[in-house]
């Protein structure tokens, strides 16, 4: 009885799963994607599709496409789509929501590991949450590499979460091809790999393993990305790929205006101190990895959701679907809902910040009653309440171990 | 023996009190050959031997016509006056004369009647468009030009010159726009002037300025013999003249108005001063409070004629012919010169590479060959290599799945 | 919001005193914990009056907008308009061939022409002068057929009834700048019908005359910066709307046009000439744009500065006349004694309070106030000049000198009009609001709408013990210091938000429906079958049996909270792209959604739903003609006011009658 039971949830997620893709399918086969491929809040010069035709086009025509300043891709993707991936826009429609219905099965299979089942009656609900989530669906019907990202990323978390070690990690580098900043990820998905991805939020301990265990571990993820490199080297021709998409990252030389918070910063940026504040900037990335991976030891697919979280707000050349992913990772930590601590001001906020980007956006660059500052102050308006949503979660997942409130007491966090 | 040597004694002192003499005469000649053409008050008379003009107009666009308008009317009454065109430095931003929108092509006129049109004929036009610049008009003043720059474009002015300064267009406390984009300071002209002063290149300055608070731009002069005169005060705006309703547009600004019509009066042998001109602006015409500034300024207002700077100096003096280049290479610095000369090196070592090529052009051929092999496969050699990524991440990825 | 404001230095100073009777000792935290819990207190202790008071001072903030001593004078911020500096040269020989060329238009349309012959004969006319010249025809099929019935033009534009097909032809002609590269060009327009021949079918035709007679007069001159294009459309808003669409290349659905076959630079400014009358005494400028945009404002103002000093005629915003300047218009309206009339701040409260509610009207259906209105959608600043029908003083003479001069100073621009103004509310032709000055009503009701939401989240979470929660009114949290009654319980968001998406669906569907031909042929029979569907829907929550567990929020509350948050985001959000209907929205939303509540008696539960029903779906009923016309402007010129009616208006209405319905 229970088992038929169990089958019958289980092929009915697969059924609604389908059902979702399928609905998705068919949105992303309309026109739609004609008109949004350009906005700049769904793909970022490092990820917009059309540049990415453009790089194969030169390619194909004997250019080496990086001596441009136009196309910022990896040359990983290069290779992919100048072989065996489609180029032309329906298909590619079609290979984006596959890929997007690849990180939702992921994210169904982190949330039964983390729950340490085989279903669930809540993995429909996670996997909607995520294919059904506008700021993940909106970038992937424009055609936005960030959708790749996403999936990457999810699926080491979730290889990682089964403790296939050599695939996380090789996912992990082939993130780290499509996007520098992804390297803060590094850290939290070692840990996760010799730890257990079971919720121990409301028990936390010291690490009992010892962290030796993660150098082998590195070295791995150092080879992978050194062979991937070779291999971008390769279809590169020679070295120059590497300031073209890595450097962008860190110099950023392009300022057209995305999601984030760099670039309206760089552009009344004067010229000289311009390094020293990239390189403040970028550090400033990096300066969230140790203190979340100590704080959150206890459970590291928590520090993974916390630096998703951290990426999202702050990395350059943000898209939506960053912010997205973190957004939708939420659904998978039903444990800490009730000690979230503002969460329908966080959710107004977003709301808020949701509706008035676009608008905003509109009123820069297509009526013309706006100027750029609109649109940058609705970024730190989103860029708000991205925070507010990080500082609700590490608020809760420290204060769930405090165990629930009793009346009369407060608890304070320092 | 001893009466000799008292004889050597007393020659020798004569000699010495006769060079004592005649050194003495030679000055008094020297001066009063500069002083010929100078004010009949001797010791209060100009001292220079030529004149110069620098007409600046930093503004661009058709509403500003009345700048351009400014900075012509004030070339052709120095020109009248007798300085000429090689002793006039023309800065002009934009050309309203050849706007789109000029209902009299080619005409540029300073008042509504439409009278005098100032961009007839012989205008010379030293600095145009993008050429007025910060940089430019201070490389004019300092001198400090590279040496391909014409001598047209050049003040080639000596410790002789009497210059008249006059710059017009939008300012504000302290700087004057130069077309939307870039500003110069107060200091920066009071350093270029102290550096011209440095490097004598002036006797005496006169600089006018017409812009709003206009009378800031003056107030960090520190250069000795210049004498500085604005529109407005601190705070204050410059108002234009009038409108003329056919152009659509305003003429001239009001103190170069009242200014360019107290000198219509003014001819090469008036013997005017300065004073009578600065007070003949009217405050209650112009709406704001032009202003004087003296203390740098040796000479009494009244005993400095009008034609010591907007005249030109009729006597012609005699000199060596100048090398341009030697009267330049002092001026410049050092590294500048190092530079250019790093520069002949380099082209030279191009020369020689370029020269070196045609020589082993016979050994090229069978590269071309090579090249164009190279170049048949090359695509499929990329497609190779696209393929070989593909494959081997393939592999890698199934290697890595498969491992557990 | 004053209260509180006043309120923090009383409290800091009671906290102070506590800190140095009670606190002496003790740790950071504590005293921290204490100080917020003692700002809780108090903030939630006065949330009913700070709430009220929001609402009162919005609402009373939208009264005051029209207000003499609001606002300020107008003034011209771009350096480079330079307006009225010019002399003009038009003459009365032009207005002789003015003249002319309106006796042969009288001609052609007592010829009873078609269309598409009118705007060859227009484009002929443009090539004797020697301006290149074209037309274009175009045909709209839409599910409307709003112009068959409403408009008399039919004469001209042929329009097939079964089909609602719409058809016409435009004329233009592009006058290329003689010493300019083209790369702008400015365009003056005439609609072929006037937008008072909306109702009675006039037509533009002196305002055709003018544009005619000005092709040939500015041809002379060779000052140009910018190309000008005449456009003489057909129709009084489709043809313009065909003309732009191809100009810039846009396509859209249900329309078929043939290309432009001449084209010119990016056009920046627009003026569109409407001249109905056989004279006018007054030009009244008409800027509202499509969906709420508005043009800059130094374009209002040089025009009214130009027609004001170089041609001497007296400006109006629309066609009101200033009751202080016209004695023609020094009336009394009927409910006001004439005495309180007379005092002149009401005089001018009154005529401003005209001209700022003629504003909304125009700027909340989005349709704007013209065929200016859809040059907007380009990004291209436009203004109507209508020529106020009267029996004089003014002509062609005029009319032409203002134009002349308004080309000369639109000509003078070196980049898009952005010095001034874009947002803004006109209280008459040289006043107007700055929004900082209209802006809080809207945002302070709005804020109250959310204060209440807010409140109503914390009292769906809480429910006291041992009491039943049938009296779980709205209540205070406790202070620190009372005995713990109080419980947390659980709010059912995924059930409420399912509702809420559920409302949209249905406005998605209705807006489907509503916009299709079938509904459209037949919508005197379907409109009451549609509403009674929709309306009924509703009621399905009257089959929601109470929830008996205390430790869950009743539905209705946590409906009520998503819903006015919802409804106050959208609207503080809508305030910048369109304030009128954010207004609107204010006044029709705002207090239902507040007092949504389910009450004891069937009988009040039901007339509450009835309300926010009515108010959500009574257009339907009441206001079919204004529907019609909304459909129509959503097909043919996509202006988003129906779809938005359907698809946020009508659901948060839905759900306020849902929450009026559910089980306390």
């Amino acid at each position: 009885m229970a088992s038929k039971s169990t089958r019958t949830t289980f092929s009915n997620f697969q059924a609604s799963f389908l059902a979702l893709t399928a609905v998705r399918l068919w949105i992303s086969l309309t026109d739609l994607s004609i008109t949004l491929k350009h906005d700049h809040q769904l793909s970022s010069p490092l990820t917009s599709f059309s540049q990415l035709q453009e790089g194969i086009y030169l390619f194909k025509h004997d250019i080496d496409p990086y001596s441009g300043g136009s196309f910022r891709h990896s040359p990983i993707l290069l290779s992919f789509f100048a072989t065996i991936l489609p180029n032309s826009r329906k298909l590619a429609s079609v290979l984006w929501t596959l890929i997007d219905a690849a990180g939702a099965w992921s994210l169904v299979q982190i949330w039964r590991s983390r729950q340490n089942v085989i279903s669930s009656p809540w993995d429909i609900l996670i996997a909607s949450l995520y294919l059904l989530n506008p700021y993940i669906f909106l970038p992937s019907l424009a055609l936005s590499t960030s959708s790749f990202e996403n999936t990457l990323m999810l699926l080491s978390i979730m290889l990682a979460s089964q403790g296939r070690a050599s695939a996380s990690l090789l996912a992990l580098s082939l993130l780290l091809h499509l996007s520098l900043s992804s390297i803060v990820m590094l850290l939290p998905i070692l840990l996760l790999l010799i730890n257990d991805p079971h919720s121990h939020l409301a028990s936390p301990k010291p690490m009992a393993n010892s962290l030796r265990k993660m150098v082998p571990l590195f070295g791995e993820f150092t080879v992978y990305t050194g062979i991937l490199t070779i291999l971008s080297t390769i279809v590169a021709g020679s070295w120059a790929w590497i300031p073209q998409t890595w450097g962008a990252t860190l110099t950023l030389p392009d300022l057209t205006p995305n999601t984030g918070l760099w670039w309206y910063f760089f552009t009344e940026m004067f010229d000289h101190f311009r390094p020293f504040f990239l390189m403040v900037f970028s550090v400033h990335l990096l300066i969230y990895v140790v203190p979340t991976c100590i704080k959150f030891q206890h459970d590291p697919l928590y520090a993974t959701f916390i630096m998703l979280g951290i990426l999202g707000t702050f990395k350059p050349y943000t898209t939506l679907s960053d912010p997205g992913l973190f957004l939708s990772m939420i659904a998978i930590f039903p444990e800490t809902y009730p000690y979230l601590r503002h969460p329908i001001v966080t959710a107004l906020l977003h709301l808020h910040s949701a509706l008035l980007m676009p608008l905003f956006h509109h009123l820069w660059l297509t009526q013309g009653t706006g100027n750029a500052n609109f649109f940058y102050a609705t970024t730190l308006v989103f860029a708000c309440s991205n925070g507010a949503a990080l500082v609700d979660s590490i608020w809760a997942g420290l204060r769930i171990a405090i165990g629930p409130p009793v009346d009369n007491y407060t608890v304070v966090q320092e | 023996m001893l009466f000799l040597s008292v004889l050597h004694l007393f020659l020798c002192l004569s000699s010495w009190a006769w060079g004592v003499y005649s050194l003495d005469t030679q000055e008094q000649i020297v001066r009063n050959f500069f002083e010929k053409n100078g004010s009949p008050v001797g010791e209060t008379g100009s001292t220079h031997t030529n004149n110069w003009a620098v007409l600046v107009c930093s503004s661009r666009y058709w509403f500003n016509y009345r700048h351009m308008a400014n900075a012509l009317g004030m070339y052709r009454t120095v020109k009248r006056l007798g300085i000429p065109d090689s002793n006039i430095i023309l800065m002009l931003a934009d050309d309203a004369s050849c706007n789109s929108r000029n209902k009299f092509p080619g005409s540029v006129y300073a008042n509504p009647g439409r009278h005098l049109d100032l961009s007839g004929d012989n205008i010379e036009v030293d600095y145009r468009g993008y050429e007025v610049t910060v940089e430019n008009f201070i490389r004019v003043l300092t001198g400090r030009m590279d040496p391909s720059v014409p001598r047209s474009k050049r003040l080639l002015s000596d410790e002789r010159s009497n210059i008249f300064v006059y710059m017009t267009g939008h300012g504000g406390n302290e700087f004057l726009k130069f077309q939307d984009n870039e500003e110069i300071s107060a200091f920066d002209i009071a350093d270029a002037f102290e550096q011209m002063y440095q490097k004598k290149r002036y006797n005496e300055i006169f600089f006018m300025i017409d812009t709003c608070q206009a009378n800031t731009m003056y107030s960090k002069l520190y250069s000795p013999n210049i004498l500085a005169t604005g529109s407005s005060n601190l705070g204050e705006n410059s108002y234009s003249h009038a409108n003329d309703n056919d152009i659509g547009v305003a003429v001239i600004d009001a103190f170069t108005h009242y200014v360019l019509e107290f000198m219509e009066k003014i001819n090469k042998t008036s013997q005017v001063s300065m004073q009578e001109l600065l007070s003949s602006v009217d405050v209650t015409k112009i709406n704001s409070h032009p202003g004087v500034r003296t203390d740098l300024f040796r000479r009494s207002l009244d005993k400095t004629r009008i034609t010591d700077f907007f005249g030109g100096v009729a006597q012609v003096e005699i000199v060596p012919p100048l090398d341009v280049a030697d009267m330049n290479t002092p001026d410049e610095a050092i590294p500048e010169s190092t530079n250019k000369g790093k520069g002949d090196n380099e082209s030279q070592e191009h020369l020689q590479l370029h020269s070196d090529v045609p020589s082993g052009s016979t050994p090229q051929e069978p590269s071309t060959l090579a090249k164009a092999l190279n170049w048949m496969g090359e695509k499929e050699w990329k497609n190779a290599r696209a393929w070989a990524s593909v494959t081997l991440i393939g592999f890698l990825a199934s290697w890595a799945a498969s491992k557990h | 919001m004053d209260s509180s404001g006043n309120l923090i230095p009383r409290w800091r100073r009671v906290l102070l005193r506590l800190r140095e009777s009670v606190l002496t000792s003790g740790d950071v935290n504590e005293k921290r914990i204490r100080r917020r819990k003692r700002l809780v207190d108090i903030i939630t202790r006065r949330l009913t009056l700070v709430k009220t008071a929001l609402f009162i001072s919005g609402y009373l903030w939208f009264l005051l907008i029209p207000s003499p001593h609001l606002g300020r004078g107008t003034y011209i911020d771009e350096n480079a308009l330079q307006p009225g500096q010019v002399n003009t040269d038009w003459n009365w020989g032009d207005v002789h061939v003015a003249d002319n060329y309106l006796a042969r238009l009288e001609q052609i349309r007592d010829g009873n022409f078609t269309s598409e012959q009118r705007a060859q004969w227009l484009s002929e006319e443009f090539g004797k002068l020697g301006i290149a010249s074209s037309t274009q025809r175009y045909s709209f099929s839409t599910s409307t057929a709003v112009c068959t019935e409403d408009s008399v033009s039919s004469t001209f534009s042929r329009v097939d009834p079964t089909f609602q097909h719409l058809n016409g032809s435009n004329a233009y002609a592009v006058l290329a700048s003689p010493r300019h590269s083209g790369t702008e060009a400015m365009v003056i327009s005439a609609s072929w019908v006037s937008r008072i021949g909306e109702e009675d079918g006039t037509l533009n035709m002196r305002g055709v005359s003018t544009i005619l007679a000005l092709a040939g007069f500015l041809k002379r001159y060779s000052y140009w910066g910018k190309d000008i294009i005449f456009v003489v459309s057909d129709g009084y808003l489709e043809g313009m709307q065909a003309w732009l669409g191809a100009y810039h290349g846009v396509s859209q659905s249900g329309l078929s046009r043939e290309p432009l076959k001449l084209t010119s630079g990016v056009i920046w400014t627009a003026l569109n000439i409407d001249y109905p009358g056989h004279s006018f005494s007054h030009l009244g400028v008409f800027f509202e744009g499509l969906n709420g945009r508005m043009p800059n404002q130094d374009l209002i103002n040089s025009f009214d500065r130009i027609a004001r000093y170089t041609a001497g005629v007296p400006v109006t915003l629309y066609e009101h006349l200033d009751p202080r300047e016209e004695p023609a218009a020094n009336k009394s309206p009927s409910w006001l004694p004439q005495a309180l009339y007379n005092i002149s701040e009401v005089k001018s409260y009154l005529y401003q309070a005209k001209n700022v509610v003629r504003h909304m009207k125009y700027q909340a259906n989005g349709r704007g106030s013209g065929v200016h209105g859809l040059f907007h959608q380009f990004r291209i600043d436009a203004i109507t000049l209508f020529a106020l029908p009267a029996t004089g003083p003014h002509g062609f003479h005029a009319i032409g000198r203002t134009i002349e001069s308004t080309l000369r100073t639109m000509n003078n621009l070196l980049e898009r009009l952005h010095a001034s103004f874009f947002f803004y509310i006109m209280t008459g032709p040289q006043r107007f609001l700055k929004i900082g000055f209209y802006l809080p009503s809207a945002i302070l009701i709005s804020m109250g709408m959310m204060f209440h939401g807010l409140s109503a989240w914390v009292d769906a979470g809480w429910v006291q013990e041992n009491i039943d929660y049938e009296a779980s009114e709205p209540k205070k949290p406790t202070t620190y210091s009372q005995k713990q009654t109080w419980k947390r319980r659980r709010r059912p968001v995924i059930s409420v938000l399912c509702i809420m998406i559920a409302t949209h669906l249905l406005g998605i569907i209705l807006f489907s429906l509503v916009s299709s031909t079938l509904f459209m042929e037949n919508y005197k029979v379907l409109s009451p079958i549609v509403f009674t569907a929709f309306a009924s829907v509703p009621l399905l929550a009257l089959q929601i049996s109470p929830i008996s567990n205390p430790d869950i929020a009743p539905i209705f509350l946590v409906l009520k909270v998503l819903n006015l948050c919802f409804a106050s985001t959208v609207i503080s959000i809508i305030t910048l792209l369109n304030f009128s209907l954010a207004a609107s929205l204010t006044v029709l939303v705002g207090m239902p959604l507040v007092f949504s509540s389910p009450s004891v008696s069937l009988h009040w539960r039901l007339m509450k739903f009835a309300g926010c029903v009515n108010l959500g779906l009574g257009w339907l009923l009441f206001c079919q003609g204004e529907m019609v016309q909304a459909v129509w402007n959503w097909e043919v010129l996509t202006v988003w006011f129906a779809p938005f009616i359907c698809i946020v208006y009508l659901p948060l209405l839905l759900q306020a009658s849902v929450t009026c319905l559910l089980p306390p």
